[in-house]
């Protein structure tokens, strides 16, 4: 969707008219103004790679500059950002951890098996240009936690809740807060240097780390979050972000008191594997008709949309003719012809031969 | 005539599996070339275009002009055929990149890239060659297969398809837009009208590109504007004869076959398979030939494997052809010379209602 964005540079302003009318076609428009500028785009976010730093063994910070078609976001929020490999577009999602304006940081982390992250981390030099998508997430600063705010973190999931406290902090914020994050190693905890300035400066804050794979070090806390780590802690709105597990975990220690606040939090995971078409029920949403649905995975997209009333564009319904073409938002798909699987947010799909495998987002 | 065997049932399951293997071995081998490639032919056609336009400011001198114009016509008929009409078959849908998107993308001739996807995506590559559902046989213009009922109309079909040739991006345009139906009373006018309302605009961007902006854009730099006016004519046409040359090659020639409607009842996955070998025809050539048709010189592969990127139908043409002969069926195909004269044949023979 082209996104009018009031502070774009105007000259572009005609330019984004003729192709919103079909007079130019904006992957011309787009190559021409790349050419010019690696980051210039007539509606694309494209940002510059400013710098870049270890932040921990496993996790790279880059400090990005955004073209003038960045929507702005909070730190807490996450982005997409897009690579390339094999000739596929790929997209993940790595949140924010500071931004002022169009200038904006995240961190990368390794992840076992996550050729996207490794290649970014590999290859990305100063000067590179990326693009982004648009900023997602709910998470917010409590309003309501006078009585202390507690902060729950698994491996990258640091990266949403160092950016919402920093910021929280940077505009005084006054009451009780504790940070807890949970690594492997010793050597994973990240942003370590700044925690500790933060923690000189506001004494407010305390920072604690979770370590679960080797001994831990002087002052910190070994094992498994459990009841024990969270004794006694007068915070009554919690913010957790990790893998399912973790965040499921945190939920279930923080609701057995009682508390007055509120909790938030954002979980990730791979996407779960399940057996090809082993006839389970799944959610099926169809965002542009704002409809959810139950469905099943052995029948076809189209044929399950139809079934729920909706009357898809399609053709030959045989995969042929591409009439059915939509775009996959979220989940995983199969084709019925090959079996082959698909799992990419944003991959165009036929859904004449698509079984959804797991709950399913699609563009319909 | 063709020379093919009839195959049984069990025959056709396993021709069409061993072409589903062709088809899957070939798509799981899709990656980091197929992506380049397709970027590379669309530079290439950003070259062309620009170094034509660039050209055929500099008026009417001979060389620059004339080069000027044919880079433009190359960077037209490029666009047409190796990219937007590969694109528009979803052949890139896989790269997720959106500007390759087999949906969105609009090329750059008067008919909309919609009516193209619903027409040629859906029911030319659905119905390919069934009488009656395939309006690209003849495009409702010409007699092409005595299968096909004489009126009096074809008669002058000599003439209709000269004309057809000189504005092939015209024909494709209007096919859509059913006047053939609506003149014979069967549509009604607020059918007709939203379809027309569509092409009209998508005519007078494509005119005001072509006619008006680069021949003022002269005008203002001072060059000669009526040089540049009929540079843009000239290319024009020229992508209008050689699209119009390559698709007729296609399924007219001699040995193309058509099917009657009732093929197509419980049509087996083998049986579209088989249908598709026999009505298309391959063009022989080398690799820059192949290129400038959009890879429709490998005709029948581009039918038997609609979505699979163009640049691979030389390589599995090769399979195609041993699976073919495997199964006793023709592989119709012949330099363009040749395969275009027995087009052209067809044209003038069936014009007259008794030559059946
Ligand atoms: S309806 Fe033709 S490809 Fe899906």
């Amino acid at each position: 969707m082209p996104s009018f964005v009031f502070s774009s540079a105007g000259w572009l302003q005609p330019l984004r008219l003729l192709v919103a009318h079909g007079w130019l076609r904006e992957a011309g428009v787009d190559a021409w103004l790349g050419a010019l500028r690696a980051d210039w785009r007539l509606n694309r976010t494209f940002a510059r790679v400013h710098s870049l730093r270890w932040v921990a063994a496993d996790m790279l910070a880059l400090r990005l500059k955004a073209n003038r078609n960045w929507p702005g976001a909070r730190p807490g929020q996450a982005v997409l950002v897009y690579g390339e490999r094999d000739g596929v577009r790929l997209a993940r999602c790595y949140s924010l951890t500071a931004v002022r304006g169009r200038v904006l940081e995240l961190a990368i982390k390794r992840q076992p098996g996550g050729r996207f992250a490794d290649k970014l981390i590999d290859t990305l030099l100063p000067g590179d240009v990326l693009e982004l998508g648009a900023p997602s997430g709910e998470l917010e600063w409590p309003r309501d936690a006078d009585s202390g705010v507690l902060l729950l973190a698994a491996g990258s999931g640091i990266t949403a809740l160092y950016g919402l406290l920093r910021e929280a902090l940077a505009k005084g914020c006054k009451q009780p807060v504790w940070l807890l994050h949970s690594v492997r190693r010793r050597e994973q905890r990240a942003f370590v240097p700044e925690l500790q300035a933060l923690m000189a400066r506001h004494p407010n804050l305390r920072v604690q780390w979770l370590i679960t794979g080797e001994p831990a070090g002087e002052g910190e806390l070994h094992g498994r979050l459990g009841a024990e780590h969270l004794r006694d802690l007068p915070a009554h709105s919690l913010l957790a972000c990790g893998p399912h597990g973790f965040v499921q975990k945190a939920l279930s220690l923080w609701s057995a008191e009682p508390r007055a606040g509120t909790a938030q939090w954002e979980a990730f995971s791979p996407p779960p594997a399940q057996v090809a078409g082993a006839g389970q029920a799944v959610r099926l949403e169809f965002a542009r008709s704002g409809l959810r649905a139950e469905g099943d995975d052995q029948r076809s997209l189209l044929e399950q949309a139809e079934a729920r009333g909706l009357k898809p564009k399609h053709g030959c319904r045989q995969g042929i003719c591409t009439e059915c073409t939509c775009q996959l938002l979220e989940g995983r798909v199969r084709d019925l012809r090959s079996g082959r699987e698909t799992s990419e947010p944003g991959q165009p799909i036929r859904i004449c031969v698509s079984a959804p495998l797991s709950d399913v987002r699609i563009d319909l | 005539m063709r020379t093919d065997r009839e195959l049984t049932p069990a025959e056709l399951d396993a021709f069409g599996a061993e072409l589903d293997a062709l088809r899957e071995r070939t798509l799981a081998d899709l990656g980091a070339a197929d992506a380049r490639y397709i970027r590379r032919v669309r530079a290439a056609v950003r070259l062309c275009c620009t170094a034509g336009r660039v050209l055929l400011m500099f008026g009417w001198f001979p060389p620059t002009w004339l080069l000027g114009t044919l880079l433009l016509g190359l960077g037209k008929i490029l666009e047409n055929m190796e990219l937007g009409h590969n694109v528009m078959h979803g052949q890139y849908d896989w790269m997720n990149d959106p500007e390759l998107n087999g949906q969105r993308y609009e090329w750059d001739i008067v008919g909309p890239a919609d009516f193209w996807r619903h027409t040629h995506n859906h029911l030319h590559h659905t119905y390919t060659n069934v009488i009656g559902r395939d309006d690209d046989i003849g495009y409702g213009l010409l007699r092409l297969f005595p299968e096909q009922r004489w009126k009096p109309f074809y008669r002058r079909q000599v003439l209709w398809a000269t004309l057809q040739a000189l504005l092939f991006q015209y024909a494709v345009a209007v096919q859509h837009v059913k006047l053939d139906k609506y003149f014979k009373g069967r549509i009604s006018k607020d059918e007709v009208r939203p379809l027309q309302r569509q092409m009209n605009g998508k005519i007078v961007r494509q005119w005001a590109k072509d006619y008006l902006f680069f021949p003022l854009l002269a005008l203002l730099i001072g060059a000669n504007a009526l040089a540049v006016l009929t540079g843009n004519l000239v290319a024009n046409l020229l992508r209008n004869l050689w699209t119009f040359a390559v698709i007729f090659c296609g399924h007219f020639t001699e040995k193309a076959a058509v099917f009657p409607a009732e093929v197509l009842e419980n049509e087996s996955r083998g049986h579209w398979y088989l249908r598709q070998l026999r009505g298309s025809s391959n063009l022989e050539g080398g690799p820059l030939f192949h290129i400038l048709t959009g890879n429709l010189s490998h005709q029948i592969e581009h039918h038997l494997y609609p979505d699979i990127p163009a640049r691979r139908y030389a390589e599995m043409a090769r399979e195609v052809r041993q699976i073919a002969a495997r199964y006793g069926q023709e592989y119709n195909t012949g330099r363009m010379s040749r395969q275009i004269a027995t087009v052209f044949r067809r044209i003038w023979v069936y014009r007259k209602p008794q030559a059946v």
